[in-house]
């Protein structure tokens, strides 16, 4: 029996009017869109012009495409190398700023300010320190350590590897923040009572902040895994419209773009495309929640 | 109270059906392209849209007062005008034609006519106003047949800008050149490339390595034939085209452009600015930018006639006024674009921007012919840009099939070139390689 609250009687569906707006959102600009792709992945609709049903030949076509295998490398390649990067450097650099010191909340907010810059500022900035006129190689040069600039953003690998140092430097402020607040609930007195057995800070650091942070370092790792597989900006800002000289530096998002832009865009084809590189991101996201599933068990 | 069957089915089907509803309009892109084709009745009446790119406000009393004028010419008629921002202004065009949306009088860059030319979305103006053509300066009429199309013409000339030379006098002597001898064409521009690379000593470089900034224009002016004579097949694989890829890639290690200019992700203007480049962008525009921006440069700027090579080509930029296929009011839109473009209105925007009149009676106006005391760069860039689109043959139509796609799969196979990644032939046969797959493709959907 319901208890009298005094408001007017309420019927099983008005939670549901409630919902209704945020589920029409939800409905518009997400679901739709999503299903619209999987819907144009299967035609060869182009811009301005809608596309007949092709079966799986947008599929056929981009496994045969040596563009979209060296999209997929470069991807993947970015993912193996930054994510373990973000994963322990942050963890590092939140231990270091953890301490309780005066004017460590300086070193926070610096090493949380390039989080806040705009991407493409982040990029320009470093595309005028990794140039060939640029700050490095100006004083690699003067230290006489290189006889030619080196070319940071002129090489296919070495402007994937710049601009992996740039996601690697723009994201360690932000996962540096989930760490700190996960070392905030690592109770002292494991701390404490490992100092007592003679622990050093080393072994405190593997024995009980490791542990004890490992759910977030799994956390920080599907994170960064998925935003690894969605880089855009720093190859672009880097490397220019092309994705790097002969577009050898072009990941997965960035070919989507080039395939799917333009008035003679290939709708479809990129459509597919998408939908592969969302498969692919599905796999490393589950596969980062089987390894924190096993974890928690 | 628990949800019925029949609730829940009806929930479902409702979902299902507005999924399936916006499936259709997804796939089906409604444009005007099928559209009846309006024809004139002799009434000018009615109201009618009116689309100009970024003239906002800048150019809000001009635009204003043409069109304040042609309602007083003709009361029978109202003109709403919108003005878009640059930004995204081909993505609206693109939404707006799969909407059937397309403004009556629409103003047009060069991509933006022949995507919608292309696909059958403007109406013919030379059907619907054909004593027009002789209004125009040569060639200004022309730009706007399509391949295929016969003498229809899907378009009004709008304002032009055509391809001019700048140069640093000072780095030009410099380098051992002589600032009265320009070059003429591409061949002697990389000629001339080389010397100030020898000469710079690194301190300063000829020009910008951007290939797309470059192609197909060069290729054109060297005489490299873009399109087979059915214009179904791609055939710049050509020993001239190859000559070009190998001196590119020679000049880019002798260190004739900087490095990084490669990409596209340095800023002419401000190299440029900064007295680092010898030759700076081609356009008129950029001379009044680089007096207000900087002075010291702008005092050694030097302008001349675009290098036209074998073909006496220049390449312009005009801007031109589309009118919907299947406008209510064809009588008016023809009317009001021919209005905005006539010789006074032309010429009156001309002295408020740098820009130039497509129109024969406007271009032939003294203003254009001034030049000055022959020294300001700004007075002779308008001289000489004039001068250059009554007497050169204007190549503003780089082929419809150069589409984005065909360009940026050239250019990554040249960029591969010219930082030695693969030899000059291969790229060029694998460019066009490329761009035949391309146009493949596009003319099976």
């Amino acid at each position: 029996m319901e208890a009298d609250t005094g408001l007017p009687h309420r019927t099983w569906w008005t939670p549901y009017l409630f919902l209704a707006p945020g589920l029409a959102m939800v409905l518009l600009f997400s679901l739709w869109p999503f299903v619209n792709t999987v819907i144009l992945s299967f035609t060869d609709a182009r811009i301005l012009r809608g596309g007949g049903f092709v079966g799986l030949d947008n599929y056929r076509r981009a496994f045969a495409d040596p563009d979209f295998w060296v999209a997929t490398g470069n991807s993947v390649l970015y993912l193996l190398v930054v994510v373990p990067c973000l994963v322990l450097l942050p963890l590092a650099l939140a231990v270091l700023v953890q301490a309780r010191i005066p004017g460590i909340g300086f070193f926070r907010s610096a090493f949380y300010t390039p989080v806040i810059a705009s991407a493409v500022v982040v990029g320009l900035i470093w595309q005028w320190v990794l140039r060939s006129d640029g700050l490095v190689n100006t004083v690699f040069q003067r230290l006489r350590l290189v006889s030619e600039p080196v070319p940071f953003l002129t090489d296919s690998t070495m402007l994937l590897v710049s601009a992996m140092i740039v996601t690697v430097w723009k994201g360690l402020g932000y996962y540096m923040v989930f760490y700190l607040a996960a070392l905030g609930n690592v109770p002292d007195s494991l701390h404490e009572a490992a100092a007592i057995d003679g622990a050093g800070p080393v072994r405190r650091f593997f024995s009980i902040t490791v542990p004890q942070v490992k759910p977030m370092m799994l956390l920080v790792g599907t994170l960064s895994a998925i935003s690894a597989l969605r880089v855009f900006t720093e190859i672009y800002i880097l490397g220019g419209e092309s994705g790097g000289p002969g577009g050898g530096a072009r990941t997965l998002p960035f070919l989507i773009r080039q395939v799917g832009l333009g008035f003679s865009g290939e709708t479809g084809y990129a459509s597919a495309i998408s939908i592969l590189l969302f498969l692919l991101t599905l796999v490393f996201s589950l596969l980062g929640r089987r390894l924190t599933k096993g974890d928690e068990g | 109270m628990t949800r019925s069957n029949p609730t829940r089915t009806a929930v479902a089907a409702l979902v299902a059906g507005a999924l399936l509803s916006a499936t259709a309009c997804g796939l089906g892109g409604a444009g005007t392209g099928d559209a009846e084709e309006a024809e004139r009745t002799g009434r000018v009446a009615g109201e009618i849209t009116f689309r100009t790119l970024q003239l906002k406000p800048t150019f809000t009393g001009y635009v204003q007062a043409v069109i304040d004028a042609f309602e007083k010419e003709h009361p029978e008629v109202e003109v709403k005008w919108e003005d878009v921002p640059g930004d995204g202004y081909n993505e609206k065009l693109v939404a707006d034609a799969q909407a059937g949306a397309l403004p009556d009088v629409v103003n047009l860059s060069t991509d933006s006519f022949q995507l919608l030319g292309d696909r059958g979305m403007l109406a013919d103006v030379a059907k619907l106003d054909g004593d027009s053509a002789k209004e125009y300066v040569p060639g200004a009429w022309e730009q706007f047949k399509l391949p295929g199309r016969g003498d229809s013409v899907y378009a009004y000339p709008w304002y032009v800008t055509p391809e001019i030379l700048t140069y640093n006098r000072e780095l030009f002597e410099r380098s051992g050149l002589d600032p009265a001898a320009p070059p003429t064409s591409v061949e002697q521009f990389f000629d001339y490339a080389e010397q100030i690379a020898a000469r710079s000593g690194g301190q300063y470089s000829a020009f910008m390595a951007d290939p797309k900034g470059r192609l197909p224009g060069d290729w054109q002016k060297m005489g490299v034939p873009l399109l087979s004579p059915q214009k179904d097949r791609f055939t710049f694989d050509t020993d001239k085209a190859v000559e070009w890829v190998e001196r590119m890639k020679d000049l880019y290690a002798k260190g004739a452009m900087p490095k990084e200019s490669l990409l596209k992700s340095d800023d002419i203007n401000q190299l440029y600015g900064g007295g680092k480049l010898v030759f700076g962008p081609g356009s008129p525009g950029f001379v009044k930018d680089i007096k207000q921006n900087a002075p010291q440069v702008y005092a050694k700027t030097q302008v001349a006639g675009a290098v036209t090579g074998r073909l006496g080509h220049i390449g312009i930029y005009a801007q031109s006024l589309g009118i919907r296929k299947d406008t209510k009011h064809p009588d008016a839109a023809a009317e009001f674009a021919k209005w905005v473009t006539n010789g006074p209105n032309q010429v009156e925007f001309s002295r408020k921007a740098t820009i130039y009149p497509s129109n024969a009676q406007g271009l032939a106006d003294p203003f254009f012919a001034d030049r000055g005391d022959g020294k300001d760069a700004e007075t002779l860039a308008r001289a000489v840009g004039a001068e250059q689109l009554k007497t050169a043959a204007l190549d503003a139509n780089t082929p419809v099939q150069w589409t984005n796609q065909v360009g940026d799969a050239v250019v990554r196979e040249v960029q591969k070139a010219i930082t030695g990644e693969q030899d000059a032939r291969t790229a060029v046969k694998k460019a066009e390689e490329a761009a035949n797959r391309l146009l493949a493709d596009a003319a099976r959907t």
